[in-house]
């Protein structure tokens, strides 16, 4: 096969003609509640494919990305009520949780694999508790957003739609470029790469950094959508444990170290999530554990890897190449 | 500040150190044999708690029996759980992110299966001597601590002699220092992994039974005390009996001595050993005991 020009296949098209779909969606007089729904799975989708850039592409399962998606809600929740823009509370929303994963990874990243996992889970929760006590976040009671705007749910859909596809066009150049194979390099072996020029430590603090920016701009759209946020531990807390989980799941789900994977397993998490919690509020953790059980030991490369399979069997041949290729 | 308010907090962190040991070995020796972080750890411990209490509250079996008999209920448990679920798992000298994520799998399960049951409300044991205390000078020491730290501390002498003595603990003991070397002399991995994970199970049952007299406890019972028995391997070194016993003790000294620091009020006091945890993972990699070894070896 010629690599010259890039072929203008389905796979290269279907992302863009989804995307334009969705543009033009809320046009057709569609529920708003469907809305709702797209909003948030957008949001969770970006987190998806943020936490996939640290724990898919590289190699490092953090567990505290409920920090960014906190501190994200809460810098937009106070900016705006403090009269500011948005929008500018979005961008120093990601500005503040670039500075918390240099906190957080300074430290953290000088260990390796399930250690940096564990460490993360430590600060994870000692920033929880912090943040449930101090004066500024309202404490325990949570702090209400007070915009002096209309409220317009298009706006808001069109925010999360924006900010999703410039996420998937980071993961796509993260995956593409030199940076990228530098972080797989340290995913299969951290020594090698060292040994290949490659910086482990400071890759892992950019890429590091910018999974926290997206994570943030998340948190900050979605508080700016819910209006009324809390730091507690129990569900729906932006600093709770239960984030992080839902942060990391939805990768796993789809399939880690993918560019697509991530964004399938944000779209069906997000889905059955709003499903799920109205439909069995009672059971929604055990069907989480049972899901990642079973995709640990049976498909550990998630949905992507299933479908992969499921196509793959009535592919040519020749087809192979492409899905040795993707792993 | 006189010499009772310093002394208080030592009585009550070499009590709290029995516990925190017992609930560490556990994990200890199952990361040690198999090289699983194990994260469920806290939903065992969780469903240890329940066992007693519905044992006290159906049948009036006193919570320390009702620990005793966790062990042997726990220790099947958990070989079930590593026969269905944990030996698929591909073999590695390292914690792998598939262990980790499994694990997790099952503490979520475990998790949403107590709340169905028992419901989102906490619990706790009463027991005729919750409230009692003995008293020494001027020290009123309560009883119910006293018995835990006397129940976990024999636990875990038994334990130690045990596998020091058995076919068994030194099959596992040869399997933690080196695991090829062991199976070349006939040690059976497989038969091996299932009993320590299943004695891991049991004492995480117990330890989760004891800490019920202490604390109330609700399905979301087990995650600070996980956080703390990460603390407890971490700073023991991860796979050492006596590492454990250090990292229990330091960390109870921690944690009942940070409220002497100025300012910190004691909403705060959790973030503590969490940020604890981090700093031993920093400076103390290979924990205490890595340290001592490094000072023998060198002197």
């Amino acid at each position: 096969m010629k690599t010259g020009l890039p072929r203008l296949g389905a796979k290269t098209i279907l992302p863009f003609v989804l995307l334009l779909a969705l543009l033009v969606l809320p046009a057709s007089g569609i529920k708003p509640n469907i809305i709702r729904i797209l909003f948030i799975t957008f949001v969770w989708t970006i987190t998806s494919i943020a936490w996939n850039l640290v724990g898919g592409f590289t190699g490092q399962v953090s567990f505290g990305f409920a920090v960014f998606y906190g501190l994200g809600a809460y810098t937009a929740g106070l900016l705006i009520n403090a009269g500011g823009n948005p929008y500018f509370a979005f961008i120093a929303a990601s500005g503040v949780a670039v500075l918390a994963s240099f906190l957080v990874g300074l430290p953290t990243f000088r260990l390796r694999g399930p250690y940096f996992a564990i460490a993360t889970i430590g600060v994870t929760e000692a920033i929880r508790v912090i943040m449930g006590n101090l004066k500024i976040t309202g404490g325990a009671s949570g702090l209400s957003i007070i915009e002096h705007r209309q409220f317009r749910q298009v706006e808001h859909y069109y925010t999360a739609l924006v900010t999703l596809a410039l996420a998937v066009a980071v993961s796509v150049l993260v995956a593409k470029s030199r940076f990228g194979l530098a972080l797989r390099a340290i995913k299969q072996d951290e020594d090698a790469a060292a040994d290949l020029g490659v910086n482990p430590y400071q890759a892992k603090l950019w890429i590091h950094a910018i999974a926290a920016a997206l994570t943030g701009v998340a948190g900050a759209i979605h508080a700016r959508y819910a209006v009324f946020i809390d730091p507690s531990g129990g569900a729906g807390g932006v600093f709770a444990f239960q984030t992080g989980i839902s942060i990391l799941l939805m990768p796993v789900i789809g399939g880690i170290g993918t560019v697509w994977g991530p964004v399938l397993g944000g779209l069906v998490f997000g889905i059955v999530e709003e499903e799920l919690v109205v439909n069995f509020p009672n059971i929604h953790l055990l069907l989480y554990g049972v899901l990642l059980i079973l995709i640990i030991l049976l498909e550990p490369e998630g949905l992507a890897g299933l479908l992969r399979k499921l196509f793959g069997l009535f592919r040519r041949p020749s087809g192979d190449s492409e899905s040795q290729r993707a792993y | 500040m006189t010499f009772e308010d310093f002394l208080d907090p030592l009585i009550s962190a070499l009590l709290l150190a029995g516990i925190y040991a017992a609930m560490s070995v556990g994990m200890t020796i199952i990361y040690g044999v198999m090289k699983i972080v194990n994260l469920a750890h806290a939903s065992f411990m969780m469903l240890g708690a329940y066992f007693a209490y519905e044992l006290f509250e159906r049948f009036h079996i006193d919570p320390i029996l009702g620990a005793i008999a966790a062990l042997p209920v726990f220790f099947l448990f958990g070989m079930a759980v590593h026969r269905l679920l944990v030996r698929w798992l591909p073999k590695s000298d390292q914690p792998t992110l598939a262990s980790l994520l499994l694990m997790f799998g099952l503490s979520l399960v475990l998790q949403n299966v107590a709340y169905l049951v028992w419901k989102n409300e906490d619990r706790s044991i009463t027991t005729s001597y919750t409230l009692s205390s003995y008293h020494l000078g001027p020290f009123g020491i309560s009883k119910v601590r006293v018995i835990v730290f006397v129940a976990a501390v024999v636990s875990i002498v038994v334990l130690q002699i045990a596998l020091r003595r058995s076919w068994f603990g030194r099959g596992m003991r040869s399997l933690i220092q080196n695991p090829y070397a062991s199976q070349i002399v006939g040690v059976d991995d497989r038969k091996t992994s299932m009993f320590t994970f299943g004695l891991g199970t049991a004492f995480a049952g117990f330890a989760g039974a004891l800490l019920a007299l202490l604390f109330s406890f609700s399905p979301d019972f087990g995650r600070p005390f996980l956080l703390r028995s990460f603390v407890i391997i971490v700073l023991g070194g991860l796979e050492s009996f006596s590492g454990v016993a250090i990292g229990a003790l330091i960390l109870a000294l921690v944690e009942s001595y940070s409220i002497f620091i100025p300012g910190l009020e004691a909403s705060y006091q959790p973030a503590i050993s969490y940020g604890l945890l981090v700093v031993v993972l920093l400076i103390l990699p290979k924990g205490i005991a890595g340290l001592l070894e490094r000072k023998w070896r060198s002197g």
